[in-house]
């Protein structure tokens, strides 16, 4: 009972900081109706600037989150910009290999800069908490605690501010929104870049849990994939909840039958809810 | 005429080539003929019908793994584990069409790409069958050539099949089910039926393919097997050659091969975020590819000739 309970515990941990990452990918979905291939890489890039700033420079862990969160959001405007603008009234396999391409590019350009090695980031948070009968890893609780944050504060934004308003209703009505007046391009990039700031964010977070490497990317954005096709292609609080879900499914999972079985099932449940139920468990349905 | 005396050229410089000329050559068309038979296979499906398939390699990891498993357990000839693997690969493919096939556009791309790391996590964590990261050894290869002609048959087999495809009844249907398939179906079109055998046929190859590579390298393991670089790559040729057309996957394998082959030698670390350069570049500034060009400017011929000169036939015997 107390084993289930720590995996189920441990599980919606590691859902939040999932929550992050795929929360951006579905907002730029619901916008441009891309899949971001290279969202993979605004996590390992924001991993592995996190462990430059914090061990190679000193920075305080939460300052570097900031700092990196704003240095990814700023990469993903200027990727919106430079490349996805172009072929964003295409059709989607253009912007699917380009983003897939993108991605090619990042991961070799990471090799580059940090080299193929894992990289960790020793003493940050590498104690351990007692909240009753459970032992809880510290780095787990403050990565959920800023991801579930954050992930809010951007909701807020969508809900309460003017370019928040004006992101969604690009997403829903993107002619009619056009028409009345809102600069649809500007929102694109604006959302790719709130995109890459939540997943810049969640690369930081990551770093004290997991070893970083510049390859890391792909691992996670099939899983940010799974995240959004059981919670729902487009929505926000969809995301939110399939994160949460596709989390304890990995810990629950990797207890029962092993890793990398667990991660198998992930991809089998990704493909059981394309075929099933293609609106997720929230989702806005298919644009075709 | 002239297309038939190149098709002939062709064929006698891929017969005579490893008679006459050094190992690292032989290698290299293996190679070259690798991706010339994965290119043609992935036209089939994402050129000709429309489905984007990112997970490809699925069928490549599944024939190699059948083929290696085959040879070491069953001890079976190499070129008839291949056919083994290619077995598998139709095996499989037929189901999955059926089910993944339901998945349009975006869908289908991400469910065939997440297929396949299913495939690369199975293939390590299954290890007591597969060796899991460490990989399966085979007895080297000394003589290359057997796998080389074997290659060559296929390619070219190939080739004929995606001409005879481009000027059939069913590459027309092929054709209407990528551009509208509701549209089709209203017609009468078979589309589900018609894109699972579009889909079979496009896994066979890879699947043969996939046991002759584990032959050639004598090794295998999942990253290998299931390689994103090799669907990449891929892609990448017939995008840059024209995706649907029947010579576009021949002439983006030949010219990326030996881009490949130029850029890996000399900057071994950039190689893959050149490929990626490559794509982007293709689809920024010719997302139809270098063949389609080609024609509208007049220096080849449109495709589908046979169906081409049928329809200018019949107008004047109405009119």
């Amino acid at each position: 009972m107390r084993t289930a309970i720590e995996l189920l515990v441990n599980g919606v941990l590691l859902g939040g900081i999932y929550a992050l990452m795929a929360c951006g990918l579905n907002l730029i979905f619901g916008v441009m109706r891309v899949i971001n291939f290279a969202h993979g890489e605004f996590l390992s890039f924001g991993a592995l600037l996190g462990v430059s700033l914090v061990i190679g420079f000193g920075v305080p862990f939460l300052l570097a989150v900031v700092l990196v969160a704003v240095a990814i959001g700023l990469f993903g405007f200027l990727m919106q910009a430079a490349l996805v603008e172009r072929v964003v009234d295409g059709p989607p396999i253009m912007s699917l290999l380009l983003t897939y391409s993108a991605s090619t590019v990042f991961v070799n350009g990471g090799l580059l800069i940090w080299g193929g090695g894992y990289q960790g980031m020793p003493g940050v948070f590498s104690g351990s908490v007692s909240l009753g009968p459970m032992n809880l890893s510290q780095a787990r609780l403050v990565a959920f605690t800023v991801a579930v944050v954050l992930t809010g504060l951007v909701y807020a934004f969508l809900a309460k501010s003017m370019f928040g308003k004006a992101i969604r209703a690009v997403s829903e009505q993107p002619e009619i929104a056009t028409v009345s007046g809102i600069a649809a391009a500007q929102i694109r990039y604006l959302t790719f870049g709130l995109g890459g700031l939540m997943a810049g964010a969640a690369g930081v977070l990551l770093a004290p849990m997991f070893a970083s490497d510049p390859q890391m990317g792909a691992r996670f954005v099939i899983k940010a994939f799974t995240v959004i096709v059981v919670g729902g292609l487009g929505s926000y609080v969809g995301a939110f909840v399939g994160a949460l879900t596709i989390g304890v499914v990995e810990v629950v999972g990797g207890y029962l039958v092993g890793q990398t079985f667990a991660t198998a099932l992930l991809y089998f449940l990704m493909i059981a809810f394309l075929l099933l139920r293609p609106s997720g468990l929230f989702g806005v349905g298919i644009r075709r | 005429m002239s297309g038939r005396i190149v098709a002939l050229v062709l064929l006698a410089v891929t017969a005579a080539l490893p008679l006459a000329s050094a190992a690292y050559v032989v290698s290299f068309t293996v190679q070259l003929l690798l991706f010339v038979i994965l290119a043609y296979s992935w036209n089939i499906i994402s050129g000709y019908t429309g489905y984007t398939s990112f997970g490809h390699t699925s069928f490549f990891g599944l024939g190699a793994y059948a083929s290696t498993l085959l040879i070491l357990h069953a001890q079976i000839a190499w070129p008839l584990a291949a056919l083994g693997g290619g077995a598998l690969a139709v095996a499989v493919a037929w189901p999955l069409g059926l089910v993944m096939l339901r998945l349009r556009g975006s869908f289908f791309a991400i469910g065939m790409f997440g297929l396949a790391r299913a495939f690369e996590a199975l293939a390590f964590g299954w290890a007591s069958v597969t060796q899991g990261g460490t990989g399966l050894y085979l007895p080297p290869a000394y003589d290359l050539r057997p796998i080389y002609y074997l290659l060559a048959a296929l390619a070219f087999g190939l080739v004929f099949l995606t001409y005879r495809l481009d000027n059939s009844r069913f590459g027309l249907q092929l054709l209407a089910i990528r551009e509208d398939e509701d549209g089709a179906e209203a017609l009468g079109v078979k589309t589900t039926r018609l894109k699972v055998r579009a889909f079979v046929l496009s896994a066979a190859a890879p699947g043969i393919c996939g046991g002759l590579y584990a032959t050639y390298l004598s090794f295998i393991d999942p990253p290998t097997a299931f390689s994103p670089a090799t669907e990449l790559t891929t892609i990448a040729m017939v995008l840059f050659g024209g995706m649907g057309t029947v010579l576009g996957p021949l002439v983006g394998a030949v010219v990326l091969s030996v881009l490949y082959e130029v850029l890996w030698a000399r900057f071994p670390q950039i190689y893959l975020g050149m490929v990626g350069l490559a794509i982007a570049g293709v689809v920024l500034l010719m997302p139809r590819g270098v063949l389609p060009l080609a024609m509208r400017r007049g220096w080849l011929p449109h495709g589908r000739g046979a169906l081409r000169r049928l329809a200018s036939r019949a107008v004047p015997a109405e009119a």
